[in-house]
């Protein structure tokens, strides 16, 4: 696929794995926040490719193993 | 409209009957029940049918999914993946609210089981599959099935479950011998060989077959032919499982229903969404869309002004956020957060409004399966039908109590 084509990887989670742990927000605070559980709550934006470093980091620690990162 | 001195709520003797000619209904009128020679005698022996006949049938007639999502039933055919290919019959129907699933097993087993034989032909799939949680219809499959020739590649399974446990990935997983709950990942059942639909689609697809394309749309709208299987219940005094052409005008039900005077409708069912009871609304997929509600699977419940709506209302949400299967946190903290918010309001906290919203904003969207999605339309829309009983509330309560027009039992176990 070529770079104009590439709409973006997205942030994803697997809601019967997360168990609002927080590693994400902590790591990653300007792409979740966490609601009043302590859930994430992602936004919807595409993760552009200089980010994708910060964002794996955030789905390798996460303890539920409940982050993902999909491309399209 | 009469007023319904006599409202029951639509029970397991529920009555039958129609607006313009029955098709999945015939002979209903006349017997309890069809076994295979009176079903025989009454709907004919159905064509065999290759896929591509089928698919062009099925393009032809815009047959769509009838438990819920509306999803075109060629579209699925065409999604299917794999060489080992399942039929599932979902004849789960687990909402108190809705009886018309139950009605076609318990009582004409042997259209719905036609038209999932004919598609899994068409096919080639390796088997059928009929998955129930219902007793009563687990009996009257079983032995429509015993009286079939081609008994053997029709399986019978019966999965206790709650509400989720109908949804089709959380069916395919009971069925294979997991846990009826969801999968984490939102994959499409097709991905994997199955093609899940619920009873009345196949039941319609049996007639289409028999008719033909042409015969299909002798009724119904252009977009949407044929006719719809609706549960009618709530306040009204004559409750029961209609089928009418698609597109019948809600008043014409309303008061074939006899329906006492509404302040609201539940449309579509518990994953539906309440609608103000005008009269020329079209009791189709579209019609119900432009009215803000759904056809979801085929559920109209009048809210008459004898009762409490906004209690009725605080009720089922209760008994939503109760079905979560609490694989999820938004699911299961934030629905029962939803419902102690409607719960305040109809208490007369006015500042549970807003809170209402928010909860409902924090849900949607985000779990495994589409319940909490489908609870919070329910709520939402229930909380601007309601504007003027929310009001009463605040001023002191609307002086009426709950009747429970909108039953949070009966669903099948």
């Amino acid at each position: 696929m070529t770079a104009l084509a590439d709409p973006g990887a997205r942030l994803e989670i697997d809601w019967t794995r997360c168990d609002g742990h927080g590693l994400c927000a902590a790591l990653l605070p300007d792409r979740i926040t966490r609601d009043e559980w302590g859930f994430p709550v992602i936004d919807g934006r595409p993760v552009p490719h200089a980010d994708e470093k910060a964002v794996r980091r955030a789905v390798t620690v996460c303890p539920a193993l409940a982050l993902r990162l999909t491309k399209p | 409209m009469s007023a319904a001195t006599d409202v029951r709520p639509v029970s397991s003797a529920a009555d039958t009957w129609t607006i313009g000619a029955p098709r999945l209904l015939a002979g209903l009128d006349a017997l309890p029940s069809l076994n295979l020679a009176a079903h025989t005698a009454i709907h004919g022996a159905p064509p065999a049918m290759d896929r591509d006949r089928l698919l062009t049938l099925l393009d032809a007639s815009r047959l769509s999914g009838r438990g819920g999502a509306g999803f075109p039933l060629a579209s699925k055919l065409r999604a299917l993946h794999g060489t080992h290919l399942r039929v599932i019959v979902n004849g789960s129907e687990s909402e108190p609210a809705s009886f018309k699933d139950r009605t076609l097993l318990r009582r004409t087993p042997h259209l719905v089981l036609d038209g999932a034989v004919a598609v899994a032909a068409a096919l080639q799939a390796r088997e059928v599959v009929v998955a129930v949680h219902d007793a009563a219809a687990h009996e009257s499959v079983r032995r429509a099935i015993s009286e079939r020739p081609g008994r053997g590649s029709i399986r019978l399974v019966r999965r206790d479950g709650r509400f989720v446990g109908g949804e089709a990935r959380a069916l395919v997983r009971g069925i294979d011998g997991g846990p009826t709950v969801p999968p984490g990942r939102r994959e499409h059942p097709g991905l994997t060989g199955n093609l899940v639909s619920n009873a009345e689609t196949f039941a319609q697809a049996a007639i289409l077959l028999r008719r033909g394309a042409r015969g299909f749309a002798e009724t119904g709208t252009h977009d949407e032919p044929g006719t719809v299987l609706l549960t009618i219940g709530g306040g009204v005094a004559r409750p029961g499982v209609v089928e009418a052409p698609i597109g019948t005008p809600l008043g014409i039900l309303l008061t074939a229903a006899q329906a006492a005077p509404a302040t609201a409708v539940v449309a579509g069912g518990y994953h539906g969404s309440w609608i103000h009871p005008f009269p020329d609304i079209r009791v189709s997929r579209a019609g119900l869309a432009a009215a803000g509600g759904s056809l979801g699977a085929g559920v109209l419940y009048v809210v008459d002004d004898a009762t409490c709506g906004l209690g009725e209302l605080a009720q089922v949400t209760g008994w939503l956020a109760a079905q979560s299967a609490k694989q999820c946190g938004p699911c299961r903290f934030g629905l029962p957060a939803l419902a102690a918010d409607v719960a305040a309001l109809a208490a007369g906290q006015p500042a549970a409004l807003s809170q209402a919203f928010a909860h409902a904003r924090a849900v949607d969207g985000r779990g495994a399966c589409s319940h909490p999605d489908g609870a919070v339309r329910f709520a939402s829309s229930g909380l601007h039908v309601l504007q003027d009983e929310i009001d009463a509330h605040r001023r002191g309560g609307c002086g009426r109590r709950v009747l429970g027009r909108l039953p949070i039992t009966g669903g099948s176990r």
